[in-house]
């Protein structure tokens, strides 16, 4: 329906302007699952940037346009992404692109917008490759970008929660058979390394599987105190409705999908306690926090006034925010231009997950450093603080920590290296 | 000891899931020769209508079961009529598979449109806590499907066996030409077999959608690992497709454990090949001699 109106909206605005394809607007993509088992994630992505594509263009827009947004269903299948990468570059002319949220379509998908020098917002996809695809040497420059906490910054805060402030000793890893799963399963191991200890079991499941009882038992025969995860909602339910099944039931920790909506409600009480890194939990803690939830609340109305998935719309609505602060600094909707005001942010962007100071360089492009998640927890059907001293710091903004380009932190910026922090 | 129990209760309960499915093959197969592969998706249509009936218009579980029943029946008669009787018609071997397939994509395709593609939580209409049997546990839900799974083959076999309808549908499956001649209106006999066919689909899935979860695409995968258990038990066998069911279930389980739950999948499949070399015709299956 909505696609319709788009299509209809274009050709009879290709009808009236003929062939000088008058750009009145600043179209961008929006690239994600809106369907299917990863949609809480890219559902939630698209409303967050839709948010914030309002609030702009009630605002007057950017460089006196207003921004329009080209919304695509990618299905979470790698085709489709190709498919949908090519039509928003080529027809529909897109100025930069917001998404993916599956790391495959991501890889399979945004060498396009390399090619074509368009930028990229992954704002939800965590595969570690992502950002490194195009990088500096072979490349000389990369126009992929990421908003979102990757998974060589979770899987480290996956074991270190698990191993050093839990205290457990025996560990398996549960991981699904997709790239994600299994590249996630390789990070949980190499992190595990670091930390002396060995996996009891690392078992394997398919998507859509219905019985995870063989899985579940060895990691009980093991003597597993703790599982840990990588998978997404559905089959993550299935682990949950497993255990409860089994009698059996130690903590479940695992990588940020374990807050979806579609496993919360799947594994109901069974998934109560689980733990996941997150970049934004659903807590009004600050004045900006609080006017984005309550107005995501109003405009989306989502059941029980819970966002399917918080990080992913927090993650969606920022990354629109950074996007016009380059164009604003740029002058201009050029990619190449919009890239290099990206990698030397002069303004501070005050957004829901951080502040933004310079979130990005020449050689740097992921926005989120290893001090900025938290632990969340499912309770009461709802993703909250897992630690009190982390709520009650909850208003404290948490900015990246910069790397080696050791170019003296901005004065100004609160550096908060918290208790993660500071472990290897 | 208490492992090997956990995991062949498991694999009985999973082969049972597989069992009731596989019923709706044997039901076609037994009058007309032809399968219908859409199976899966009438599974899906049964579990989204019942969760309709139960989530959104708060009704009770068991009430729900006939009115699911009534929709498979008129799902069913649709799918012959549409893709089954033209090609029964014109005698075409094979112009069937493809209709059945096409059906249920298309089937797919309207769910997705209607109910989403996201996988739905079927509130179960049993006690969700364990019960212990013998030192392992089982669910409710799944004695419920135990249970379903074997009064579907009492009826099913008491049906063929006792019933004057039943005689008509096995005339029919022996020799279509003969029984027509003696009376039998075959094709009505065959769209009525593909009604049931599509009734105990619903059936199933509102029986299995509390343990696995519901949505659009929930009948794909099972759909086709019932069809491996009606190809293992054979096609004409109440029994077989029970026996199949167990078979595969739980040789799934304990592959996963004994062996790599990478590997899970492959030992039922084997299996599927093994009886294919050595009994094509299944265990349980009565081999036909086929006259040209």
């Amino acid at each position: 329906m909505q696609r319709r109106t788009h299509l209809t909206i274009l050709a009879s605005l290709m009808l009236s302007a003929g062939f000088a394809f008058a750009a009145d607007t600043i179209k961008i993509g929006v690239s994600g699952p809106f369907t299917g088992g990863s949609s809480s994630m890219g559902v939630s992505m698209r409303d967050g940037v839709r948010l914030a594509t309002e609030e702009i263009n009630k605002a007057g827009g950017v460089l006196g346009k207003k921004l329009e947004l080209v919304e695509r269903d990618d299905e979470a299948k790698n085709e489709r992404g190709v498919q949908i990468a090519q039509e928003l570059i080529n027809k529909e002319q897109v100025v930069a692109n917001m998404g993916y949220i599956n790391t495959g379509v991501a890889l399979a998908s945004q060498r396009f917008y390399q090619e074509a020098k368009i930028p990229v917002f992954n704002n939800v996809a965590t595969g570690s490759a992502i950002t490194q695809q195009f990088k500096a040497p072979e490349y000389p420059d990369n126009y992929i970008f990421r908003n979102a906490a990757n998974d060589s910054i979770q899987a480290p805060m996956i074991v270190e929660e698990a191993i050093g402030r839990r205290g457990f000793k025996k560990v398996a890893i549960l991981a699904d058979s997709t790239n994600y799963g299994q590249l996630g399963k390789a990070d949980l191991e190499k992190a595990l390394e670091a930390n002396g200890v060995k996996a009891v079991a690392v078992e394997k499941f398919n998507i859509k599987d219905v019985d995870m009882t063989p899985q579940l038992l060895k990691a009980k025969e093991a003597g597993a105190e703790v599982i840990l995860t990588y998978a997404i909602g559905p089959e993550l339910a299935q682990i949950a409705n497993g255990m409860t099944k089994l009698g059996w039931k130690v903590p479940m920790i695992g990588s940020w999908t374990l807050s979806m909506a579609n496993f919360i409600d799947n594994a109901g009480p069974g998934g109560e306690g689980a733990r996941m890194p997150q970049t934004f939990i659903q807590e009004p803690n600050t004045v900006k926090r609080k006017a984005f939830i309550d107005a995501y609340l109003k405009t989306f109305k989502p059941k029980n006034n819970r966002m399917d998935s918080p990080v992913s719309a927090a993650q969606g609505y920022d990354s629109v925010y950074l996007l016009v602060a380059a164009i604003k600094q740029a002058g201009s909707t050029d990619g190449v231009k919009i890239r290099e005001a990206l990698e030397n942010l002069d303004a501070k962007v005050e957004g829901v997950v951080t502040t933004y100071d310079k979130p990005y360089t020449h050689d740097d492009h992921e926005a989120i450093t290893k001090n900025i998640p938290v632990f969340g927890e499912v309770k009461g059907a709802k993703v909250v603080y897992a630690y009190e001293e982390d709520r009650l710091k909850g208003s404290d903004i948490r900015t990246k920590v910069k790397a080696k380009p050791a170019a003296a932190p901005a004065a100004g910026a609160k550096d908060k290296p918290k208790d993660k922090a500071d472990k290897n | 000891m208490e492992i090997l129990l956990q995991l062949v209760y498991s694999g009985i309960a999973l082969g049972m899931i597989y069992a009731v499915i596989a019923f709706g093959y044997q039901l076609t197969f037994a009058t007309s020769d032809t399968l219908n592969f859409g199976q899966g998706e009438a599974l899906m249509l049964g579990a989204l209508v019942a969760l309709t009936l139960v989530d959104r218009l708060g009704m009770n579980y068991w009430l729900a079961i006939p009115l699911v029943g009534a929709f498979g029946l008129v799902q069913g008669v649709l799918v012959e009529r549409i893709g089954v009787s033209p090609a029964i018609k014109i005698k075409s071997e094979f112009g069937w598979i493809m209709s059945t397939i096409a059906l249920g994509i298309i089937f797919k395709n309207v769910a997705e449109n209607i109910w989403g593609r996201d996988d739905m939580r079927f509130p179960s209409p049993l006690p969700e806590a364990p019960i212990k049997l013998l030192g392992a546990n089982v669910l409710p839900m799944e004695l419920l499907v135990i249970a379903g799974a074997v009064l579907m083959m009492l009826a099913v076999e008491f049906f063929n066996r006792k019933t004057i309808y039943g005689k008509a549908v096995v005339a029919t499956f022996n020799d279509r030409d003969a029984a027509k001649l003696m009376g039998i209106n075959t094709g009505l006999v065959i769209t009525f077999s593909y009604a049931l066919s599509s009734l105990t689909a619903g059936f199933a899935g509102m029986l299995i959608a509390p343990l696995t979860l519901t949505g659009a695409t929930m009948g794909a995968v099972l759909g086709l690992k019932a069809f491996a258990v009606a190809i293992i038990g054979g096609l004409n066998s109440g029994m077989g497709i029970i026996v199949g069911g167990i078979i595969l279930g739980v040789a799934e389980t304990t592959t996963g454990f004994y062996l790599s739950t990478g590997y899970k999948d492959v030992s039922g499949l084997v299996l599927l090949l093994l009886v294919l070399a050595v009994k094509p015709a299944g265990l349980f299956g009565k081999s036909a001699i086929k006259k040209v």
